[in-house]
């Protein structure tokens, strides 16, 4: 009997053992690991428009087209293409050596033209409820497809010419239109396995096909997911870290820090709230550093719009905002350094953007597109000056005697979710009244829902000054347009008085479209810049910063990585490898400039 | 006792029927912009109409309601929208269903196993050091927030014994600091009811009398006090054990358990209608089951409660 017991105890504690023990007889292979918060609702790309979701899939299916680590297109599935000269018939020819895989790294077929017709026609399909829809409605005839108001497919402007061939016809001449190809609802998907699969395509690692970089070995939503490398990828040379644990915790953001100084951990997002502390510690300073900027706008945008309550005194608001003056004093009293200590008390500077285009986003010939004239002034200037909000506030007030009462009311929201902002409005108000007087302004700070914002405050114009933002859909000046043309939904300057042409639209909006009508890269942008000159000129939006990612500690080399300011490739881990330690911000500072300079070259070389 | 079980499961199916109802409609008063995620300020209005239109929520509510009561009755509670898209609903209740009942279950049984003792030997030992020490323990869990003591020992005593923070279902050492965390709050509890019964039993005169007489303590203790100190406890017992299945929030969110904790609150923050009322369901017929099987227990424990026509114990 007791023999018996003895074996058992033993069995036990071997069982134990080989638990607790790492796998370390395996092979060691680079293993990139981080814990997140937010789950991926779905691996369907053809349905999301979630960035963490095409984190997942831009490494689990390839596209036409990739970036290289300094922006510059490079061939992804396609490996030449061409365009007509109005750039609205675009043809793309594949390689022929992709293939899709299944979970089990088995070969299933060949990447063929027809997987993108497939792929399109299941995202315009609107009962597929794609998210990303409205980009693939660039496509001829997308869009009435979508409504339904054509049922023939093969009206749409897309087909396999042959078996390695794919042809997209355009609406409109799109000269960006490769950038658009970084999207996933461009992605191609194999037509008899997502009909085989039905709503269940997407659900599972096994309800899907791969043919990127790495195949999923793991997917168990709130709990695990591990990406291995595609053994079989076209392009496997370039894939260098061999496997990425994404271990799920709802407390990522607290915990995350901690286990990157245990080593559990690759990656770690430093909050705001504790870097103080790590900055004091020699043994943290040195693995931590800021990150890359995004191509996220932010700007304080003035509404012609108001629709808030009475007790803010919308009609005098607008009788105020029509006034360049008082637009331009309420421009130039914005101590933006300030507001962004809020965020980012290191480098405030870093973040600050004097335009609604972000430094770098595009280029003509290695020139970057803030530089173009008469952009170029407002870009190199800062809009915070004293003495001219003073002198502005003083002619408004003269200008605006006997037609609006002072001090005048302004209504600014802000999202009660975002601690971060809260703090920043408080900041705004208490240093606009300060510099302009209460005897002229009086914002008010008020508190928006957390869920459920846009549709309450911004959409149907409740607020007088705004913080808002704004993501780029494509390489193209004009996606940072959209918000303030016709069909916008943030403040409406098409209604600001005075400002109508003799064709009934606004001077803005005239401006946009004839850039917009332009095909030629440089004589495009230009257009563009001057539009974007006026819009800012005349104040009637106040440009404040980029999207920062703040401070992380991570074992990446950020410079190693695809670089696109939109779409899915710069989520690609093909390309980076693991670091022996973490950079350092001194490191990260050194590595950004050579980046940069290399970054031009590069431009314009490819411009070439 | 049949007729009575009878009457209670039909009066709970009313009961569902009007929990249901109202939240159903009262998630139909959410904000649309949650539906289209990232995508709320790049599509037009006409395709944001599409969207909705596809997701069902045009129809008109009864209509809505209809659809859902009708699929409901052929055991569909559809599939997750927001969430996990395209997802059964019921294969993301049952993923996470068994990680929050092992959980559940390992601290319930854990804490009855160290409570109940720990409560006897304090009643027994009553103003002796054990009782004293006993007390001390319960005070502090009681007093300190949970969610202090799970950091601290998260934070400690991974560090102490060089132990993973983070669970991982293969590794069972991983498994012993979230399931002696959740263990902690209810073996105080335990222990804190159970000398709390013992002691009134002991005072009682039934007790004197049987001492009296010559019975012996073990006989005493475990035949008459034990038995009848732990119908209140019964009581609550159904309930506590099937609501392990709703998972501990807490506790899953810092070790990285994979279960129910938390469910419902994410469900509602993306909006996900078809998982919130699923999840509605459960919970709401686990608290009605949950009571029902306390009526049962507790008149299984005590021979002197009989339920029958009209009569219940609440």
């Amino acid at each position: 009997m007791m023999k018996r017991y003895w074996w058992l105890f033993v069995c036990l504690v071997a069982l134990l053992c080989a638990a607790c023990s790492d796998d370390s007889s395996s092979e060691k292979k680079s293993e990139y690991r981080v814990v997140y918060s937010g789950e991926i609702k779905t691996l369907n790309y053809l349905k999301t428009s979630e960035t963490n979701e095409f984190a997942v899939a831009a490494n689990l299916v390839d596209g036409l087209i990739e970036y290289d680590k300094y922006g510059v297109v490079q061939p992804g599935l396609a490996k030449e293409w061409s365009s007509n000269d109005d750039a609205t018939v675009w043809t793309f020819k594949l390689r022929e050596d992709a293939k899709w895989i299944t979970h089990d790294g088995k070969e299933y077929s060949n990447v063929v033209a027809q997987d993108f017709v497939d792929g399109l026609h299941y995202v315009l399909d609107a009962k597929n409820e794609s998210s990303t829809a409205w980009i693939a409605t660039v496509v001829k005839n997308g869009e009435a497809f979508y409504n339904g108001e054509l049922t023939d497919f093969k009206q749409v402007g897309i087909k396999a010419t042959d078996e390695h061939t794919v042809e997209y016809t355009l609406e409109t001449p799109t000269p960006y239109f490769l950038s658009m190809l970084n999207y996933v609802c461009f992605f191609p998907v194999n037509g008899k396995f997502i009909e085989e699969k039905g709503d269940s395509f997407g659900t599972t690692r096994e309800n899907f096909l791969y043919n990127g970089s790495y195949i999923l070995d793991k997917f168990e939503p709130q709990n695990e997911r591990v990406l291995v490398k595609n053994e079989l990828y076209w392009d496997k040379d370039n894939v260098l870290i061999d496997r990425i644990r994404y271990k799920y915790n709802k407390e990522a953001a607290t915990v995350a820090p901690e286990l990157f100084l245990r080593g559990e951990i690759d990656f770690a997002s430093i909050p705001t709230s504790i870097i103080d502390e790590w900055f004091k510690d020699d043994k943290k300073k040195s693995q931590v550093r800021q990150t890359q900027n995004n191509f996220y706008t932010y700007f304080y945008a003035l509404n012609f719009n108001p629709q808030f309550d009475a007790e803010y005194e919308p009609d005098n608001w607008k009788v105020v905002v029509n006034n360049k003056d008082f637009r331009k004093s309420l421009f130039h009293a914005l101590d933006r350094v300030s507001a962004m200590l809020t965020l980012e008390p290191y480098n405030p500077k870093d973040l600050l953007s004097n335009t609604i285009t972000p430094k770098n986003f595009v280029d003509v010939d290695g020139l970057d597109y803030t530089q173009l004239a008469p952009l170029a002034d407002i870009a190199n200037q800062d809009s915070f000056k004293k003495e001219q909000a003073l002198a502005y506030k003083e002619k408004a007030m003269t200008a605006l005697e006997g037609k609006a009462t002072f001090p005048v009311k302004v209504l600014m929201p802000y999202n009660a979710g975002s601690p971060d902002w809260a703090n920043r409005s408080q900041v705004v108000e208490q240093q606009i009244e300060k510099l302009l007087g209460t005897d002229y302004i009086d914002i008010i700070v008020e508190a928006g829902p957390s869920t459920g914002f846009l549709s309450e405050v911004r959409r149907p114009g409740k607020f007088a000054l705004l913080e808002a933002n704004w993501g780029p859909d494509y390489a193209d000046p004009s996606t940072y347009t959209d918000p303030f043309t016709v069909d916008g939904t943030y403040n409406k300057p098409e209604l600001a008085e005075g400002y109508t042409e003799a064709n009934g639209k606004s001077n803005y909006q005239n401006l946009v479209d004839e850039a917009k009508s332009a095909i030629d890269t440089a004589k495009r942008y230009e257009l563009f810049a001057k539009a974007e000159a006026f819009l800012i000129d005349e104040a009637f939006v106040i440009p404040y910063s980029v999207g920062g990612s703040g401070y992380v500690a991570s074992k990446l080399n950020p410079f190693e990585a695809q670089y696109s300011p939109f779409g899915v490739t710069a989520e690609k881990f093909k390309g980076q490898q693991l670091l022996d330690k973490p950079m350092s911000n001194d490191e990260f500072k050194e590595a950004l400039a050579k980046w940069e300079q290399e970054r031009a070259n590069a431009l314009a070389k490819a411009a070439q | 006792m049949l007729w009575y079980i009878g009457k209670r499961l039909l009066q709970s199916v009313v009961t569902l029927f009007i929990i249901l109802t109202i939240v159903f409609s009262l998630l139909r008063l959410m904000p649309e912009e949650g539906y289209l995620g990232a995508a709320a300020d790049k599509m037009s209005p006409a395709q944001q109409e599409i969207y909705l239109t596809n997701l069902g929520l045009r129809d008109p509510l009864l209509v809505q309601l209809g659809n859902f009561y009708s699929k409901l009755l052929q055991g569909d509670l559809g599939k997750s929208v927001t969430y996990r898209t395209d997802v059964p609903v019921v294969t993301i209740i049952a993923d996470k269903i068994m990680y929050s009942l092992a959980f559940g279950l390992g601290a319930v049984v854990l804490s009855l196993i160290l409570g109940v003792p720990l409560g006897i030997l304090m009643a027994q030992m009553k103003g002796r050091w054990l009782d004293r020490l006993g007390t001390g323990y319960i005070v502090i869990v009681v007093a300190v927030p949970a969610a202090v003591y799970y950091l601290v020992i998260q934070m400690y005593i991974t560090e102490i014994f060089h132990l993973p923070m983070l669970f991982d279902v293969y590794k069972p050492i991983t498994w012993i600091l979230p399931l002696a965390s959740m263990a902690l709050a209810p073996t105080a509890s335990y222990a804190m009811w159970m000398r709390r019964y013992m002691v009134d039993e002991l005072n009682k005169d039934y007790i004197k009398l049987a001492r009296a007489k010559g019975m012996k303590e073990r006989t005493l203790m475990f035949k008459h006090v034990l038995r009848n100190a732990f119908i209140p406890m019964a009581q609550y017992l159904p309930a506590t054990i099937l609501f392990t299945i709703t998972g501990s929030i807490y506790i899953e969110s810092l070790y990285s358990i994979p279960g129910m904790g938390g469910l419902l609150v994410d469900a509602i923050q993306r909006q996900d209608n078809t998982i919130v009322q699923g999840l509605v369901l459960v919970f709401s017929s686990l608290g009605i089951i949950g009571l029902i099987l306390g009526d049962i227990a507790m008149a299984l424990v005590d021979p002197r409660i009989k339920l029958g026509k009209g009569e219940s114990v609440r």
